[in-house]
């Protein structure tokens, strides 16, 4: 990124204040993250003691052995992890053919049709849950993974974001490849697709994380205990009668780490594919 | 002819390449929608189905809990949108032009609660704010004030329900804002400087008028988002106390998949539906006017 000019030259008592206030909040902002990392470390007692322990003063990871222990949260954890995954590469797939097509081939209607999709793109489908979730016991896919897969790949999102990315690849490139005598499917996956690979890097990981946190559909169509998600799981140890709150802690966290990792490994993507789906200036 | 069979072509080739979006779109997105506006027109006791005309929207305007939840909504929407958009635009604006590392520190900060995840952080808060043994509740009882139980007391719910979503989610506009602001032409505030004008001037007037289209960005995307908030309601409060924090998207729910009423939340839907395509249609002219 490159350094940007400063507002004002000079130093002004509203720009360090400001600063200063801004940083404290975040610290602020995240202590609540750091009370649950500490809290699912302490044991059943020193996690309620008043007043508190602001560091655990013995640490263990029974919470942590006892969630594995009590709930199936590995299996939580690969229904996450297989959702989330196999949503995103159908949508990649799904999409990129779309937003080619929209960008680069003429056809009847094709205005009218990207209209239609990038309109839908704004209603979010918990409003249709009822008729969705009838459409989905029809289709026998309740207490299926498919069933939360599905229904988050129709969605327009990446055709919309792609098509930014294929508009801005020269048309002059399709051409030479018609002169090399590249069929339209060729030219698409071996010429346009790696130009918009920044776009499909971007998409991967905002659906990923989308659908990970897609709460509300998958407490709705996975039922039983073990087609659950991680996030429905773990949400039910709250409600759970085990009156230990450093064993629900510990599964919050466990909740939490998979996320944190991949945007700790992948800021960069995050901050440029969050801001794409943005209008431009 | 030649011409005629290669405008065939080129339909089929299309149509080819949006066939699986498409096929999706129409199983997944319309045909629910239109199946709603059916279904919401019907009574729905087990495979039977009674046409109702508009008897479930009649019902729905006598619940007293579907007015408080229609209340709640716009009372989420208001005080979150503009926490969100005023909070996002005073750290954006103080960090922009500062070092990469501090703000790509400041954005991963405020950035960490989204990626953690609306339903760790209501479990986080949940325990924050237990009367028995929370954090918060102790340094409220050791402070003597009137009410420890914030979650119980229905002055306090609303705005720690309002606090609790704002604050996880605020990190997302904060990205989108620094990103829109790194992107202002720097001339332009040179010419303010040569002026001599103050930081807070610079920002009110030449900034923030600049960001415009990321704000109207910003804040149709929290509306839609606030519109139809459920993971903190039902994680927090259940919609208590007595509905004090009854959402349209919670009654939604209850109706559908604790009630039964399929006819009523449909119409809850359909209403929703509308409201978000009304909403969204300043973003759409948007976007399709840069064409």
């Amino acid at each position: 990124m490159q350094q940007q000019a400063k507002l004002t030259r000079k130093r002004e008592a509203y720009d360090v204040v400001s600063n200063i206030a801004i940083c404290l909040i975040a610290i602020l902002n995240l202590f609540p993250l750091y009370w649950l990392f500490t809290s699912s470390l302490k044991n059943s007692s020193d996690v309620i003691k008043m007043p508190p322990d602001w560091w655990p003063k013995t640490f263990t990871l029974d919470n942590y052995t006892e969630v594995f222990h009590n709930q199936p949260a590995l299996r939580w954890t690969f229904n996450s992890l297989y959702v989330a995954g196999l949503t995103t590469v159908l949508v990649v797939i799904a999409s990129s053919m779309a937003a080619y097509a929209f960008s680069k081939l003429r056809f009847k209607g094709r205005n009218v049709i990207f209209i239609i999709f990038v309109s839908s793109m704004m209603v979010p489908k918990e409003v249709m849950i009822v008729p969705l979730f009838q459409l989905t016991q029809q289709l026998g896919l309740v207490n299926s993974l498919y069933g939360m897969i599905w229904p988050n790949v129709a969605i327009a999102f990446g055709v919309f974001l792609l098509k930014g990315f294929f508009d801005s690849a020269p048309d002059a490139l399709r051409e030479a490849a018609r002169i090399d005598g590249a069929g339209e499917v060729r030219t698409f996956v071996q010429v346009l697709l790696p130009i918009v690979k920044p776009g499909i890097g971007a998409l991967f990981i905002l659906n990923f994380v989308q659908v990970w946190n897609d709460y509300l559909w998958q407490l709705v169509v996975g039922q039983e205990k073990n087609s659950k998600t991680l996030m429905v799981g773990i949400a039910t140890l709250m409600q759970d009668l085990n009156p230990n709150f450093a064993y629900k802690m510990a599964g919050a966290t466990i909740a939490a780490v998979p996320m944190l990792l991949i945007f700790i490994l992948f800021q960069q993507y995050f901050t440029r594919g969050i801001s794409i789906g943005a209008v431009k200036e | 002819m030649r011409l005629r069979n290669q405008v065939w072509k080129d339909n089929v080739t299309g149509y080819l390449f949006i066939l699986p979006q498409l096929l999706l779109f129409l199983l997944f997105i319309v045909y629910p929608i239109l199946e709603g506006i059916r279904l919401s027109l019907y009574k729905v006791q087990y495979k039977q189905e009674t046409f109702v005309g508009f008897d479930n929207y009649i019902t729905l305007f006598h619940d007293p809990v579907f007015f408080k939840s229609i209340v709640n909504t716009v009372i989420f929407v208001v005080f979150i949108v503009i926490l969100t958009v005023g909070f996002a635009l005073f750290v954006s604006s103080a960090v922009f032009d500062k070092n990469a590392k501090y703000v790509s520190f400041i954005r991963g900060s405020y950035y960490i609660p989204v990626m953690v995840s609306m339903v760790v952080m209501s479990m986080v808060w949940g325990f924050l704010l237990n009367p028995a043994n929370g954090l918060i509740s102790y340094g409220a009882r050791e402070m003597n004030l009137s009410t420890f139980n914030l979650l119980g007391n229905k002055n306090t719910v609303l705005p720690v329900v309002i606090f609790v979503t704002f604050a996880t989610n605020v990190g997302q506009a904060i990205i989108l804002y620094i990103a829109s602001m790194i992107g202002v032409p720097k001339d332009l505030f040179e010419a303010a400087e040569v002026d001599g004008a103050s930081r807070l001037r610079v920002i009110f007037q030449i900034l923030i008028p600049l960001v415009k289209p990321t704000t109207i960005y910003i804040t149709i995307i929290n509306i839609i988002a606030v519109l139809k908030i459920f993971v903190v309601i039902q994680m927090l409060t259940g919609g208590g106390p007595n509905n004090a924090t009854v959402t349209m998207m919670y009654y939604l729910y209850n109706n559908a998949f604790k009630y039964n009423q399929l006819g009523v939340a449909s119409a809850v839907g359909v209403i929703m539906f509308i409201i978000t395509l009304l909403l969204s249609v300043p973003q759409l002219r948007a976007m399709f006017k840069e064409k």
